[in-house]
This record gives structure tokens, sequence and C-alpha cells, in this order.
């Protein structure tokens, strides 16, 4: 018998103390972390078409076109496909694909996530937080060369 | 005169605790027709008809009763089975007996007679490489629908051909049940799942039953598959699959899965971790352990309370807190992709002190919140009248079936990977293994509750490390090339302790920069197969609480 | 005809207002009678209206740290016509080799057999039906055909996890049913009558004066213990955790409630509830003295007594896990049957010596 009063007494305290965990979301916004890896923003002035992002994608989520002259035509992004590893963001040897801690876009279908380098570049800062700014101490950290010759692949 | 008694060692077991091959292969003797060395261990070369004397002679006299996991893969000339055995009193003894057999009559001997496990490896061998068993109880496909055309991970598998299956070939639904003693028997057969809510998931359990008790149980798996290990062979070894891992225990167990991975790539490759990154690591790991065991705890509570009550509530709080946690450490909060082979992804975030202080309030609060699980469940009375002695799984079947991690220690069985088979920074760390008697599913979740307090242990002593780790010696990765291309034919097959036991991977390479085989021992599928013994004579409730206990994760499951 | 005016204490006040006089002839009081009945029914499904999509859901969130309903309307009250338009509008899906007149009926039988209860139960105020000399009898007996209805659910939905909830529901209904009724023998006992309101009349003595408060002869006080029975057996027989075997969602996925869904799943789910409160009505009248209590009117007090009993069973609910069917049987026959005898035996020993 007391075990089960000691359980019902241990909800009842949880029931008149009054402090809650959840948040009223979307008045009060969650903080996320400055290495939240949400929707991807692209800076086509950065890019360099060097397609290493296109290569490391697990899941060939990106799709860069170019022309004869390796200049860069199109570059799209299916948001809804895309799994959030942030391993292009990683490659990417002039910071042209980062991403973001934005976590708010919907679509009414999903052709409407494959975004374009236009609806790229036009994805909004969560709360104004440029990520590069905050992961910026750690932005060396992940670099390794090879051991003896250096391998461009 | 000696005090002890001088301990039996087994056959091939030198004194100083190593395998000595030679000795086995004179155990062997004519069954084996050549020998291979993998990464992790020598292999014997068995004839396919030799198999289970073989591997009889290894369980019985050369004490390997653990046989950890059993692949199957297509060659250009052959197929080939290899099963990887242990020791459970060391799991660092290991030997591989590899089964190589022709193309065109893939047979070999069954080994079920001999392990238990190996039931269900090798109608999942069968299913997808497509090599058969002689003598095996019941060789059907596991994964895939029984009316699938081909066999996927072989060579001729051509998967732009349509599945196009008569309509006469499927089951017929409307057909009445008749399972059991036959037509005339008064049991009932009852299909628990796929659509359920205690399934932890998709699975069916095909159950008959006599009156409310259990006469059978089959679980029938499958409904998960997403070709994991497929993705895998297709995926670079230096980037692409880390991604993965995180999906096979879905529930917040990512970053000991993708452990797993660059466990046993970093071995194949011979890379080397630096010490400031096995700290991290091993910081990681244990808290998405006690997420992990939160989220057992909860669903157990919710199987057995019934719905989303109090305690299920409890425990995704405090799972909460881990999340945030590693959301500061990693980036995310359930998908981490924080481990690279030779190190981790990221340091600790600047500040590192609001992070430490962080880890520490959690840790902090722990003693209070488990004190509260305390009170509402382990001392909960009615919550003992349904959980001890119900779901009994005796040791010497646990270890038939392979059973590992809380499943296994809730029977007694001693065996705990970073104990055992150390790796990372767990050898250098202060921390128990826990272990109970119990066998029911009581004790399964007192393991589970009591791991969580030692994995706090190792959070704590890794955080006072970190702290004072000099600022110069702080590498987080070793230098491994962009493009890992390890030497062609190397095999090797390693495990790591993963929130729900053992989780291997088989890798094989060919020189490329993707692996040719890629094959992944899942601690839930060998938990799950053992559903059955322990449920035989119990309830619905108890098959419910024991489904609960064992904590599976279907995306881990069926891969 | 027995006129038995003072039996029908509702009715012949409201053939007062409607000027039928004091001598009522059968059809005055028939449209006395219903005019009360529709006035008490309609005021236990507003309460359990509010209880089922609300108050529950507001219960259980301030159990587990949580917001609850509090968008929609004034603190969330609207979610009632919100949930009630949802569910009604859901599609009715007849399976296929239902039972049909059975399957039909049984949600109206769960949820009319706890409504038929609230006829014999004094609220205060003059707010009370009817009045036989059986009442208490009356109300268990028709309490009891919730157990038909279960049955019917269960069986006739043609489906095997629905057939189980129905066998478990009877099991647990026969093991529960006689414990409840000896209990409520031993308050009989104390007060010498099957009358509710005689019931109700013998509790308002003074028991003792605590420095000038003076304390009813409550049977809560009287017998505290007789009164823990009570409760338990109670919650047995409305069928709410840790004793919800019958719907046991993560088992039998609902129980006989599986195949039902739009009205027949809304009288179901309002059923449970309007059982809970009838239980918790029959603790008010037999062991909290009814509508008795200072300065506010006796309904009020009703309605915070069993509002308050309601309130146990969700507290009940979020702390303790659910019994296994045979152990619940266990307990059934072989602990509260024993404790029911003794607690009958002793009290029939203390009122023969002490009276």
């Amino acid at each position: 018998m007391i075990g089960m009063l000691k359980s019902m007494a241990t909800t009842m305290k949880h029931a008149l103390d009054g402090e809650k965990f959840t948040v009223q979301y979307p008045e009060e916004t969650p903080d996320v972390s400055p290495r939240f890896r949400g929707v991807h923003k692209f800076s086509q002035e950065r890019c360099i078409w060097c397609r290493q992002c296109e290569n490391v994608c697990p899941n060939d989520t990106i799709q860069i076109i170019t022309d004869d002259q390796r200049n860069g035509e199109e570059y799209n992004l299916h948001i809804g496909q895309c799994i959030y590893c942030r391993l292009c963001e990683e490659v990417c040897p002039v910071d042209a694909i980062l991403l973001t801690q934005n976590f708010e876009f919907t679509g009414d279908t999903k052709d409407d996530l494959a975004y374009n380098k236009e609806q790229l570049k036009n994805v909004p800062w969560f709360k104004d937080i440029d990520p590069l700014a905050s992961r910026e101490p750690d932005r060396g950290a992940w670099i390794g060369e090879g051991e003896g010759e250096v391998d461009y692949q | 005169m000696s005090l002890e008694e001088p301990k039996a060692t087994d056959v091939g077991e030198a004194p100083d605790g190593t395998v000595d091959y030679a000795e086995l292969e004179a155990l062997l003797g004519d069954a084996v027709i050549g020998r291979e060395e993998h990464v992790n261990a020598p292999a014997f070369v068995v004839r396919p008809d030799e198999v289970q004397e073989a591997l009889g002679a290894l369980r019985e006299e050369a004490g390997f009763d653990y046989c950890s996991c059993v692949t199957a893969q297509e060659y250009e000339d052959r197929y080939e089975s290899i099963y990887h055995l242990k020791k459970y009193d060391d799991p660092t003894q290991e030997v591989g007996v590899v089964v190589p057999t022709t193309r065109d009559e893939p047979i070999s001997q069954s080994g079920e007679a001999v392990y238990r496990t190996a039931d269900w490896h090798e109608r999942e061998a069968y299913d997808l490489v497509g090599i058969e068993y002689a003598d095996h109880p019941d060789l059907r496909r596991i994964l895939l629908p029984e009316t699938w055309q081909g066999h996927p991970l072989g060579k001729d598998y051509n998967p732009e051909k349509p599945q196009v299956v008569p309509f006469r070939e499927n089951a017929n639904p409307l057909e009445p049940d008749q399972r059991g003693d036959g037509a005339e028997s008064d049991t009932m057969f009852i299909n628990i799942g796929p659509h359920h809510p205690a399934t932890h998931g998709v699975l069916h359990v095909e159950t008959v039953l006599d009156g409310e008790q259990i006469a059978d149980v089959e679980p029938d798996i499958g409904y998960l598959h997403r070709c994991e290990e497929q993705m895998c062979q297709q995926s670079t070894y230096r980037h692409q699959i880390m991604p993965y891992p995180d999906r096979w225990d879905y529930v917040s167990a990512g970053i000991l899965n993708e452990w797993a991975y660059a466990r046993a790539a970093e071995d194949m490759a011979d890379i080397e971790v630096p010490e400031y990154a096995q700290v991290i690591r091993t910081m990681s790991a244990e808290l998405c352990r006690i997420a992990s065991h939160m989220l057992a705890l909860g669903t157990f509570a919710l199987d057995v309370f019934g719905d989303f009550t109090a305690v299920f509530q409890y425990a995704f709080r405090d799972r909460e807190v881990v999340q945030d946690i590693l959301e500061d450490l990693t980036g995310q909060r359930l998908m981490f992709n924080y481990l690279r082979l030779g190190g981790v992804a990221w340091d600790i975030p600047e500040p590192r002190e609001e992070f430490f202080e962080k880890v520490r309030d959690f840790l902090d609060g722990l003693p209070k919140k488990t004190q509260e699980y305390h009170n509402l469940i382990t001392s909960n009375e009615i919550f003992q009248l349904r959980c001890v002695n119900t779901g009994e799984l005796p040791p010497e079947v646990a270890k038939q079936y392979g059973a590992t991690g809380p499943v296994a220690r809730g029977s007694g069985v001693d065996i705990d990977l970073r104990r055992d088979d150390p790796y990372g920074y767990y050898e250098e760390l202060d921390w128990d293994v826990i272990t109970e008697d119990g066998c029911d599913n009581y004790s399964r979740v007192l393991v589970r509750m009591r791991e969580v307090e030692e994995s706090a242990k190792i959070i704590e002593q890794c955080v006072d490390l970190l702290e004072e780790w000099p600022e110069e010696e702080r590498t987080i990765q070793a230098n491994v090339p962009r493009t890992l291309k390890p030497d062609p034919d190397t095999e090797i097959y390693r495990g790591v302790e993963a929130a729900k036991g053992e989780l291997g991977i088989y890798m094989r390479s060919d020189g490329t920069d993707k692996p040719a085989r890629f094959k992944i021992r899942s601690p839930c599928f060998c938990n799950l197969h053992t559903l059955r013994e322990m449920t035989e004579g119990e309830y619905i409730p108890d098959l419910i609480a024991s489904l609960g206990s064992l904590d599976i994760v279907l995306g881990e499951v069926d891969r | 005809m027995i006129p038995a005016q003072t039996q029908t204490p509702l009715p012949d006040i409201i053939g007062d207002l409607l000027g039928f006089g004091t001598e009522m002839g059968p059809g005055e009081t028939f449209i006395a009678s219903f005019i009360g009945a529709a006035l008490v029914g309609t005021l236990m499904l507003t309460m359990t209206a509010l209880a089922g999509p609300w108050a529950k859901r507001k219960i259980t969130a301030a159990f587990t740290d949580r917001y609850a309903v509090n968008r929609i309307g004034p603190a969330g009250l609207l979610i009632i016509v919100a949930d009630a338009v949802r569910l009604l509008s859901k599609e009715l899906i007849v399976p296929e080799g239902v039972d049909r007149p059975a399957w039909d009926l049984a949600p109206i039988v769960i949820a009319s057999s706890a409504l038929l209860g609230f006829a014999v139960i004094p609220m205060g105020n003059g707010i009370h039906l009817a009045d036989p000399e059986a009442g208490l009898v009356y109300v268990f007996a028709v309490a009891s055909i919730a157990s038909v209805g279960l049955v019917m659910a269960g069986y006739a939905s043609n489906n095997k996890f629905s057939m189980l909830g129905g066998l478990r529901a009877v099991a647990q209904n026969l093991a529960y049913e006689i414990p409840l009724v000896l209990i409520a023998a031993s308050v009989v006992l104390f007060a010498g009558s099957l009358q509710m309101s005689e019931i109700v009349a013998a509790q308002a003595e003074t028991l003792v004066s605590l420095g000038g408060v003076a304390i009813p002869s409550w049977y809560v006080f009287v017998n505290p213990f007789a009164f823990v029975l009570f409760m338990v057996a109670n919650l047995m027989e409305v069928g709410r955790n840790p004793f919800d075997i019958p719907e046991a969602p993560t088992e039998i996925v609902a129980g006989y409630q599986t195949e039902y869904s739009s009205a027949y799943f809304v009288l179901i789910y309002l059923g449970e509830f309007i059982h809970i409160f009838l239980g918790g009505a029959i603790i008010a009248t037999l062991f909290l003295g009814g509508p008795a209590g200072p300065v506010l009117p006796g309904i009020l007090w009703f309605i915070i007594k069993i509002w308050a009993v309601f309130l146990f069973t969700q507290w009940a609910r979020s702390a303790l896990p659910r019994l296994r069917i045979d152990q619940l049987i266990e307990v059934g026959w072989k602990g509260m049957l024993v404790l029911a005898l003794a607690n009958l035996v002793l009290t029939a020993v203390i009122v023969g010596v002490i009276a």
C-alpha cells in the first residue's frame, strides 16, 4: 500500500507546485543553440561551383547545373529530402552554403520544398542570428589533410 | 601449494587469455579447408556440409558460446556465410567461421542447431543474399514480404525490374485463421500490430491465444526495412555513411550507433583517434545512453500504466534536458552526425564554462529525478505485481539467442563491451557494470535505471577531465585523408555497447572508397528473437510488458 | 393510484410551478416528471461535457507539468464545442459482419444506464426526481446494466480485440458488484433504510462538536474503512485506472470500443464519464452526507462532492499502473469480498450493540 500512496503523492506534488515544462509556442520561441542545423542559405557570390557539396551529399539532395564554361546556372536543394547532416556546409571551401537555425518553413506540396538558388538566397535568419558568427571559432576544426600527398577529389 | 583452483581453460585458450588458433584448427580437424585473416580475428574456412560439426566443436569444447553475427555476401565466384563467434566471458576472444558455397548451388548447413540465434540471421541471409541453409527449421523470408522476387544484396538483382506478383500468390486475408493445433482447437489467432499502440513501432506479432494465455508467439518483422545496408554500401566511408547510423536506433542513441561505425572503420583503416576526442566521444555517448534509457523507461511505463500518464511525461521531460545539451554540442537533437572518422566534428561550444555548467546542473538534478522514478515505479506494489516473475528469460537461453545489453544483464549475464572490449575512454574511468539476477521484466527495468546513474558518473568524470584539458592539446580530429580507400579485401567485424546491446558492424573493402559489404548486427534483432521464450504460457498484458522491457526499436530490427 | 406525494419531490415542485395543483392526474404527473427528468439529465450531461474534453485534459496536464487546453475560448472552454463538432462530424463506419441491432444498441445502453441512476439521487434544494423506498437497490441495479452494454459492444463488433475486452469487462464487473453492494449494505445498517433521502437525513445529526464546529455524522467519519473500500470498489466498477482492463489501450487497442466511431463513440466516451459521476453521486449520498454543507446551497455542495470524486479518479489514473485481469479477479474475490464481509459483520455488531 505504501508504495502506491507514494506514487500518488508524487504526482499530486507535481500538480500542486504549478511549474510547467512546456513553452507556449508560437508566442514564446525556444532558444536554439548556435549550432542548430536548420534550412540552408546559399550565397551565389561566394560559390565557386566546385561541386563538392553535390558529391558529398549522402542522398543526392543537391543538384547543380553548370554550362560548358563551368558557370553556374542552377543550384537546387530539396529541403524536404535533405537529412540536415551539414556535410555540404562542412566541405564547402568558401562558406557558400550555410545551415541557418531556421526551422520554420512550410510548403503546400512536396515540390514546393525543392528550393532553387533564389529561394535559398532568401531564407531568413532565425532571430537574425548569422551562424557563421557563432560558429567562427570552430570553423577550422574539422579540416584534416591526408598524410603525405594532399588528396584533391 | 596454490590457494585457488586453476581456472579451467577451454580448448584453444592460452593461459594468458588469448586464443591459440593452431589449437583450434587442430580441434576442427578436416572440416577446415583454409584460413583467412580478418582485422578482428583469424577465421577458418569450413566446408558447407560440416558447418554444424565445426560450430558445435567450437561451442562445446572451445567455449565460444556467443554467436554475435552471421554475415552473408556474394562474390563474383561464390557465396559466403561468416559466423562471428565470441565468448560471453571474454568478448575479446574471437574467431570467425567462413562457409563458402558455389554460385549454382548455394546450400550450406544451418548453424541453428548449435546457436539458436542463427535461426533469424540465416533467414535474413536467405532473404537478402540468397544462400539456402539445409536443416534450417523454417527457412522463409524475414525482412521482405513472402512474395518478393529476387535477393537484393546478391549480384544478380535488378532493382529496376518491377515486382509482379500474381494475386493468387498472396495470402488470402478473408480466409478464416486456423493456427495452433488445427481447425478443432480452442485457440484463437490474433494479430497484435502492426497498427497498435504498444508495439513500439511497426511490429507484427502473430499470437495464438488460449483464452487469455499465450500458446504461441511469432514476431513478424520487416515493416520498417529501409535498405540501410545497401545505402551504406553506396556511400563513401569518409563522410557519407556517417549520417546513417543515427537512423538505425533512432530513439536518441545516435552517437552510440555512429561510434559503432566509427570504431569499425577506424580499425579497418588504422586510424588513431586523439585522446581529447575520445573523452568527448565518451561523454556524448553516455548522454545518449541516458536519453535512450529514459525513453525506454517512459515507454515501458506507457505499456504497463496505460496511456500517457505521469511517468511517461516525466521521462520525456528529463530526456528533453539531455537533448538540449546535445543540441548545444552537436547541433541537432536526434540525428547528431557528430562523430567523424578520426575524431569528432566539433569541439565543446564556446564559452566552455557555460556548457560544463549546464551539464553539471543536469547531473545534479538527476538523483532527485531517479528518486521520483523509484517512488513511482519500483516501489509501487501494483507495478511489482505486474513485472516481477513475468517475462522470464533464463541466462542460458539468453546466451543461446545472443542477447546482449540490458536484456542479458537483467538475466545475470555479465557482458558489457565497454569494459570487456574497451574503446573510447572507458578504461580510464571509474564505473560499474550493472547486472541483476531476476531474469524478469522488473530486473530489466532496474538495470536500465541503474545504468542511468552509472552513465551520470562517467559523464561527470569526463566533464572534470575536459575542463582541465590543456588548451594546446585539444585535438579533435586525427589527420584523415579526404577520401578513404582501405586496402582491398580487408574484412572487419567490430561491436560497441549501444543502448540496447552489442551493435556490431561487418565491413569488407574492395579498394574503392565505398564498402563492398556492410552488415549491421543489430542488438534489437537478437533480443526480439527471445520474445517467444519469454512469453510462453503467460498472459497478453505480460506479452506487452515483455515487449516493452526488451526495448526494441524497429529501425534497428529491420534496418 | 397511490399519490405518493413525498416520493417525487421534483415533479411536485414543477407541478406547482405549472399550476397543476397538489393532486395531479397521471398525465400531469407525466409532464412534470418529464420536465424534471430533462432538467436533471441536462445538468448531468453538462457536467460530463465539461469533464470529458476540458477538465480531464486540464487535470492530466497539471499532473504532468504541461499547459493544456488554453487556446480556444476563455480558459479553453470552447474546446468542448470544437470537440463535439469534430466527433460528430466523423464518418460512422459500420464494419462488415457486426451483429446489427446489438452493435447499435450497446452505446445507448452504456450511456443511458448511468443516466437512469441519477433519478433517485438527492441533489439538494428539492432536486430529487424520485424517492422510492428501495432507492439504493435501484441505483445499483441500474448501474450494472452497463455490463450488458459492454458485452454487447464486445461481442457484436466482430473483432477479436473487442471480444477480449468484453469478456474482461464481464469478469471485472461480476467480481466487483458483490463487494460494492456489501459495503453499501453496511451503510444501510447504520441508516436503517434503503430510501435515499432517509440515508441523507440520517447523516445530518451531529456526531461530535469540535471547538464549536459541529461535525455531522457523515459515514465517512463514522466508518472510514468502509469509505476507503467503497472508493476502491467504485474505481473498479467504473473501469478507471488502475482497473481499466476492458479498455486497456496499450494491450487490446481500445477493447470493446474499438469499432465505434463518431456518434457511437461519443456515447460510449461520455457514458464512461457519466458512470464516474454516478459513482461519485452514490459516494456522496452514502458517505458524504449528500447535499449537506454550510453556507452554500445543497446542489452546489453536491456538485463539489462529485467533482472531488472525479478528481480522485484522475489522480489514481495518473499514478497507478494497471492490474492484470487475473490479478484483478483475485483481488476482487479474495481481497475485497473478504474485507467487505468483515466490514458488514463488524457494522452489524456495532449497530446491534449500540442501538
